[in-house]
């Protein structure tokens, strides 16, 4: 597989009255070409940081890249003028975005706002944008297309809004798509449908997705791989059975027990307990130590290094350390490790039904 | 079970009622709710749920139809006194815990509104002592009283909304979404406040959602909304096992489950009002199927449904 996209430690900070806030504190990943990975993480964990990043939407007078690189295409967009940034943006990488009231222009009509990309990057005329553009109106599932691509956007649902976002975002064919909780706002019945509609399209057009959620059952709906963010850092990577089925870090161990099930009839829900850390302050140790009940005494004083469990899972826990007691995870996690071939709660015989 | 709380009988909503425009957003609907337990109500976005409990709760005025809380039609005229009563009695959460603090007020007057309108505290201190056992309640502690809801993550702000729902001491609680704009494990958090809350004084809630694994979590029984009707409801239990009505499976085969296996083999059932197709003689009605478990129906299909319904194995 081709990397598409490679982020190598990135820091970036913002400049606040208060100080510096740290958001992003060293993170790596790599894109594959066609794949679909997922950044899960709550708010403020720097999942939309990140993204914004390599987009470079972030206000260049407070915000600042303090180290690494992002890599696309031979260059490192971290580098690039905002005049050569423009020539990516919407054309090469393009971004949906949650709110698809607030995404569009309510004084354009929706066919203009399509075409903009097209006429922008792309020589041709505006007679063949306006075709391009009722083919994307087509391609998104928005029926009378012909007619209605001079409509605005309060004349369409939450829902065809987000259609009509995603079919700006692919105009140009973009080599990867970033979809920021593209579906947070909408209904599970039209939640379905888009993610429906994003798989549709990405076999299409062999386009990569940077998906960023913090619903897990949509990651694993839509992912290939995920990446679990704490922190302003990635703490565990892996593929989507990996990180569902056998997760090693316990912050991804309480996300995961925070889910509702639908079979089981649990009491009481489990609740990661406390706040997110402080950026501003960015604990010295591991950042999750806190509200860890499976903290160590080095938690506190250093942070983890990332171990490798496979060739492509990775996570950031000294509870990996070959020195580090064998802590039990909860009873949810083990049930879901039981059924994961390389677990070490695996049983041979607890096929799934 | 018998004892109600609250009951919902034939109530009616419509808006801009009589012009072209008109809206039937409820459009003649029964439940009730039992003290001490958890209704939840669910449907897409615009099938009239929010509007259910605002109505409930009279911020509008219905069009037909009655609600009784406590015996009492909420809806009539009353004299200032039992109209202050009756908003002591009956509470609500809002959805957006941004919009529904007031910017420029302290958490203290936030909270204390509520107890300043009603006569709560006969002093200074007293006021004081209540806001800060409230927050201790909902689990944020005396510092935070002085402060702005701006300072506040919107985990913490939902916290202040459930403290000022308490600080009148309801018996009755209408959450609107309460949980849909929170994080999934500041969600899990909320959630299980509320249960607490629920134990320790005896409140009953309306819980409005369309995050269904939520709800099903939280609830007693459950109202499935569909374009202002209730087409179906059960117990949460008999809902999530036997759920009888085409727009009630196609929901629940909509929700993305945290399991990529499971994921991967998922088939969605797309729902289609036409595919009922109703006669003109057939009387569609809201028909008791099993026991306790309710379904908007024709004749024919309640037949249908009451020969494949599989009861609970015990």
């Amino acid at each position: 597989m081709s990397k598409i996209l490679q982020v190598k430690d990135l820091e970036l900070s913002f400049h606040t009255f208060a100080g510096e806030v740290k958001a992003i504190r060293g993170v790596n990943f790599d894109l594959n070409k066609g794949e679909t990975l997922a950044i899960v993480g709550e708010s403020g964990s720097g999942k939309s940081v990140t993204t914004k990043s390599i987009m470079r939407l972030l206000p260049e007078s407070s915000s600042e890249f303090k180290n690494g690189e992002i890599i696309f295409d031979g260059k490192d967009l971290t580098k690039l003028s905002e005049r050569e940034m423009q020539k990516i943006r919407g054309k090469d990488i393009s971004m949906i975005f949650q709110d698809p009231m607030t995404s569009l222009n309510p004084t354009m009509t929706i066919g203009k706002q399509i075409m903009e990309p097209i006429l922008k990057h792309q020589k041709v005329s505006k007679d063949k944008a306006r075709k391009v553009a009722i083919e994307l109106l087509n391609m998104v599932g928005i029926p009378n297309a012909e007619n209605r691509y001079k409509m605005y956007p309060h004349q369409f649902s939450g829902g065809q809004r987000q259609r009509i976002v995603i079919a700006t975002a692919l105009a140009c064919n973009p080599q990867i798509l970033i979809a920021d909780e593209p579906t947070t706002a909408l209904d599970v019945t039209i939640q379905a449908q888009i993610l429906e509609l994003m798989k549709d399209i990405q076999k299409k057009i062999d386009t990569s997705i940077i998906f960023i959620t913090h619903d897990l059952g949509v990651v694993a709906n839509v992912a290939d791989r995920v990446a679990v963010m704490y922190g302003g850092m990635i703490v565990e990577i892996g593929t989507v059975d990996e990180i569902f089925y056998n997760p090693q870090h316990p912050y991804t161990w309480g996300l995961l027990s925070s889910m509702p099930s639908m079979d089981l009839n649990e009491e009481k829900l489990y609740a990661i307990p406390g706040t997110p850390p402080d950026l501003l302050n960015p604990p010295k140790g591991d950042a999750f130590a806190l509200r860890s009940e499976y903290a160590l005494k080095i938690d506190m004083e250093q942070p983890p290094p990332f171990f490798q469990v496979s060739d492509t899972h990775y996570a950031a826990t000294w509870l990996l350390h070959p020195q580090a007691p064998q802590v039990e995870p909860p009873a949810g996690i083990i049930e879901r490790m039981r059924t994961f071939p390389g677990s070490r709660y695996y049983e041979a015989t607890g096929g799934r039904a | 079970m018998s004892d109600l709380l609250l009951e919902v009988k034939n109530l009616k909503q419509y808006f801009n009622e009589g012009k072209a425009s008109e809206v039937r957003a409820i459009d003649d609907i029964s439940f009730s709710i039992n003290r001490g337990e958890t209704f939840g109500l669910v449907g897409e976005s615009g099938c009239g749920k929010s509007t259910t409990g605002r109505t409930i709760i009279r911020l509008y005025d219905a069009t037909d139809g009655e609600v009784l809380f406590n015996g009492v039609n909420v809806q009539d005229k009353k004299t200032k006194a039992a109209n202050k009563d009756f908003n002591r009695k009956m509470q609500m959460i809002f959805q957006d815990p941004y919009a529904s603090l007031n910017p420029r007020m302290k958490v203290m007057d936030i909270i204390a509104e509520g107890i300043d309108v009603h006569g709560l505290a006969n002093s200074k201190k007293e006021r004081r002592e209540k806001v800060i056992s409230l927050l201790e309640t909902v689990g944020l502690n005396r510092e935070h009283a002085e402060r702005y809801p701006h300072e506040f993550s919107g985990g913490q702000r939902q916290r202040i909304g459930i403290a000022r729902a308490l600080a009148v001491d309801p018996e009755f609680i209408i959450a609107d979404e309460p949980i849909s704009a929170l994080d999934v494990s500041i969600q899990a958090q909320v959630v299980n406040l509320l249960k607490d809350l629920q134990e320790e004084r005896g409140l009953t809630y309306l819980f409005i959602a369309h995050d269904l694994s939520m709800v099903k979590y939280i609830s007693d029984r459950i109202g499935v909304m569909y374009y202002g009707k209730l087409v179906e409801m059960a117990s949460a239990d008999e809902l999530y096992r036997n759920p009888m009505h085409a727009y009630t499976k196609s929901l629940l085969s909509a929700i993305p489950l945290p399991d990529p296996i499971y994921e991967r083999s998922r088939v969605r059932t797309p729902y289609n009002p036409k595919d009922h197709n109703y006669g003109s003689d057939e009387h569609v009605e809201f028909r008791e199927i099993a026991p306790e478990h309710f379904v908007l129906c024709s004749d024919k299909e309640s037949e249908e449904m009451k020969k494949n319904h599989v009861p609970k194995e015990s």
